[in-house]
């Protein structure tokens, strides 16, 4: 049996796409803010009226995709364009005639909300943290400004995304949390950067992050950002294995000290490549 | 010469072309669609609604060298397409979302005509998207329930206007998604809308002038029968809307329709008692629209789950004697099978998962689970989801296998409470509020599950990813269609569940997949996303 093992113990792995958003925008953020409770949205209501039917009353997804933070990933302009608009193809209807513009802004308001999982506060040093950031070889699996590897998640707005303490737990035990494919199926959701483990008829085995599966097929991407595709008819065994990560933890690896000052200057991340 | 020869020739094609065309199904056609399968002439196939096909040029044995024969692409964009065809005679008609009907020609995918109503700028559309389910025929006629609520027909040779009559007011919330049930002289619709709180109701239209028949209210005012099943002093009932298709017992002369949930649906304050006829079966007499019947699979429902599915009539012996029947897989979990007759309990039990009853009684009444209603805050975990065991695709029964093939959800989620209530006037968004958060990850999955028929037993189950959303169709030729929400279209082996045959569609169906003949040749067809399929072999 020829096992593919891996280089993942290099780098650290982060999965960020799932966004854990402050309800501020970007710009009005620190890295200590604690983000307004959802409660005090107006946008609320509203929401919970016209759009939870279909995405859920916490965002994660009904009948339409988690859209928890989404203004964050795609910008308050397109959300507004897709809730007035809708989206021809999908489900998704044009509420323009429906509602005003200011309470569709008050949705992208609370979408921006929706999805936060912590409010800790970062007390490390983020100048130090882009040191340990450097030198730990996160950058072989991550990207910051275009710049790192394509494996793991990309960190250039991982502050705006991401609470202290998420972060700090995917650095120590990497895999607890992953994060829900914000592209939900109809019902149900997916896990990303899951731990896979198959092996073929002929006895060829493979582990690997899952980039995407349906009934008959899987894909995977192996150590080196290379994807192989699967059609599952054709494997003896596909074992999933949530909570295991292909990221090492490194709890063991670096200090208290250099985690804090790590999960600062990666809190600090929240303006988007330009 | 040439000129006149030429001119003859297109007269003679056009002539010729035409006849092939020449579009005429009276009801003894669809009475008896068993003996043409080269049609599908009713939403399910028949007036059982089998989703059944008793074409076998498809089969076991080349299912495998199944290929795309044509698709057929709207020319604008729309929402996903829904409507399910209806095909005889060479002409396949379908419905672009919201309301345009087309037809198709079945040997090639070219359209034919196109009709169009006068819709508003805005649709009311609460709780449902502004979509059709597909259209029905009768006679030269046919039928669209549009998504405004106007019920209107139209030539089957060119799409032209017969008539067109108001059903309900859309800015109340009424709306209209389900295919129209043609029976013998006589257009059966339902309605959507309990979302925005609207008061359900069945209507029958005269099928060549358009006037209204009868009408059944599916909910009941103070003093009719099943008012107290809605409290002392309740406030006016609503829900119990009809948004699906029905089937229909010529020998009986009996209309079977569900219904859907109470408003409003996750706060029951106002609402105490079983709340007829909502999640309920009904058996209506066609001729006079009085109900005959019904039987409520959901008492007091607060999960949303309606009984809208289609309604699956079979003959099956029960006990060595043969019985009229109904088997119904319900949103709420559990599989029922009915004395089509009486409307009598015979049998239940789970299909999928279940936490909210410890079982059905002898009447088939559901004995509730302790703390499985929705609550303030964070809310209740509770199986099946919101989405049910399966919602309102169609399954498929085959008299070949005696097996009902039915597209289920595993899949369970915390159920909240709302704390709104039903306001007059036209509706603002959803009425009551509450709703559900859905479990995280891959903790859902999806199956294609065959039960016997009479028992709801499982033979075998084949695994989905995901809990998919589509209709099921099962053919002579041994074989269960069906489709993932992840977008792939496949075929099982009817007697073992074993897939023999998938294709990548690239988008989840939600269409029924349907089967016909033309010139020899049996389609296998389905819609996904905005396009529709249809294949067969080289």
């Amino acid at each position: 049996m020829r096992v593919i093992r891996s280089r993942w113990a290099a780098a650290v792995l982060l999965a960020i796409c799932e966004v854990r958003a402050s309800p501020l925008s970007s710009a009005q953020q620190t890295a200590t803010a604690s983000p307004a409770p959802a409660e005090q949205f107006p946008g609320k209501p509203i929401y919970e009226t016209r759009c939870s039917s279909c995405h859920g009353l916490d965002g994660a997804g009904v009948l339409g995709p988690n859209i928890q933070g989404v203004p964050l990933r795609l910008g308050d302009g397109p959300v507004t364009s897709i809730i007035t608009n809708g989206l021809p193809g999908t489900g998704m209807a044009a509420f323009g005639g429906v509602l005003k513009s200011d309470e569709i802004q008050q949705i992208v308001d609370y979408l921006r909300s929706l999805g936060r999982k912590d409010t800790g506060v970062a007390t490390g040093d983020p100048a130090k943290g882009k040191i340990v950031y450097d030198s730990s070889g996160c950058s072989s699996c991550h990207i910051i400004r275009g710049e790192g590897g394509a494996n793991g998640p990309d960190l250039t707005m991982v502050g705006a995304k991401r609470g202290v303490n998420y972060l700090k737990t995917a650095i120590l035990y990497p895999g607890t949390d992953l994060p829900q494919d914000p592209v939900r199926l109809e019902s149900g959701g997916m896990t990303q950067y899951l731990f896979v483990h198959v092996v073929t008829k002929d006895g060829q085995a493979m582990d690997g992050t899952r980039v995407i599966e349906d009934s008959f097929r899987i894909v995977l991407k192996d150590a080196n950002g290379k994807f192989h595709s699967f059609r599952k008819g054709d494997l003896r065994e596909l074992k999933k294995e949530p909570g295991k990560s292909v990221m090492a933890s490194y709890k063991d690896k670096l200090s208290a000290d250099e985690v804090n000052n790590l999960v600062a200057y990666l809190a600090g991340l929240k303006e988007a490549y330009q | 010469m040439r000129i006149v020869r030429s001119l003859l020739f297109s007269a003679c094609f056009l002539a010729c072309a035409l006849a092939s065309f020449a579009q005429n199904v009276p009801y003894d056609r669809i009475l008896h669609a068993d003996r043409e399968p080269q049609s599908w002439l009713t939403y399910g196939g028949s007036y059982k609604s089998q989703q059944f096909s008793a074409l076998k040029q498809v089969n076991k044995l080349n299912v495998s060298q199944l290929k795309v024969a044509w698709i057929y692409q709207p020319t604008h964009p729309m929402s996903n397409v829904e409507a399910s065809p209806i095909v005889a005679d060479g002409v396949m008609y379908i419905v672009e979302p919201p309301s345009t009907v087309v037809a198709l020609d079945v040997r090639t995918g070219l359209r034919l005509w196109t009709y169009s109503p006068p819709l508003p700028e805005h649709i009311v559309a609460i709780g449902l998207y502004s979509t059709s389910r597909g259209v029905a025929v009768l006679d030269d006629t046919v039928y669209l329930a549009e998504a405004d609520a106007y019920l209107v027909a139209i030539s089957a040779k060119n799409g032209a206007v017969r008539w067109r009559v108001h059903v309900a007011d859309n800015v109340m919330g009424y709306a209209m998604t389900g295919p129209p049930l043609a029976i013998n002289g006589k257009i059966i619709v339902g309605i959507g809308g309990s979302e925005a709180a609207v008061r359900g109701f069945i209507d029958a239209y005269d099928a060549k002038t358009g006037k209204r028949l009868w009408r059944l209210w599916t909910t009941p005012r103070p003093g009719e029968p099943g008012a107290d099943t809605w409290g002392v002093g309740a406030p006016e009932s609503a829900g119990a809307t009809t948004w699906n298709n029905g089937s229909y017992d010529h020998d009986l002369n009996l209309i079977y329709w569900g219904t859907g949930n109470p408003a409003p649906d996750f706060n029951d304050d106002d609402r105490p008692g079983d709340n007829l006829y909502t999640c309920s079966l009904l058996a209506i007499d066609a001729d006079t629209g009085k109900l005959k019947w019904y039987f409520q699979f959901s008492p007091h429902e607060n999960h949303d789950w309606d009984s809208d599915e289609p309604v699956v009539l079979f003959e099956a012996p029960i006990d060595g004697k043969p019985r009229k029947l109904i088997g119904f897989a319900n949103r709420n979990g559990f599989y029922y099978v009915l004395d089509r007759v009486t409307g009598k309990f015979i049998t239940g039990r789970p299909f999928v998962r279940e936490t909210w009853a410890k079982g059905l009684d002898e009447n088939g009444r559901p004995i509730p689970a302790p703390n499985q209603q929705p609550t303030l805050g964070a809310g209740t975990l509770v199986y099946p989801s919101i989405t049910g065991g399966v919602d309102w695709t169609s399954p498929s029964y085959s008299p070949q296998t005696g097996l009902f093939y039915v597209s289920v959800h595993e899949m369970g989620a915390y159920f909240i409470k709302g704390t709104g209530k039903i306001e007059p006037g036209p509706p603002k968004g959803i009425v009551g509020g509450g709703g559900i958060r859905a479990l995280a990850g891959d903790q859902a999955v999806g199956a294609i599950r065959a039960l016997e028929a009479t028992t709801g037993k499982m033979k075998w189950e084949f695994r989905m990813l995901g809990p998919a959303w589509i209709p099921v169709l099962s053919t002579a030729g041994g074989l269960v269609f069906s489709g993932s929400d992840e977008g792939n279209f496949f075929a099982l082996d009817a007697d073992t569940g074993k897939p023999l045959w998938d294709f990548f569609l690239g988008f989840a169906a939600r269409s029924n997949p349907t089967s016909f003949e033309v010139d020899g040749k049996q389609y296998i067809f389905i819609s996904a996303g905005n396009i529709f399929v249809a294949f067969k072999l080289p």
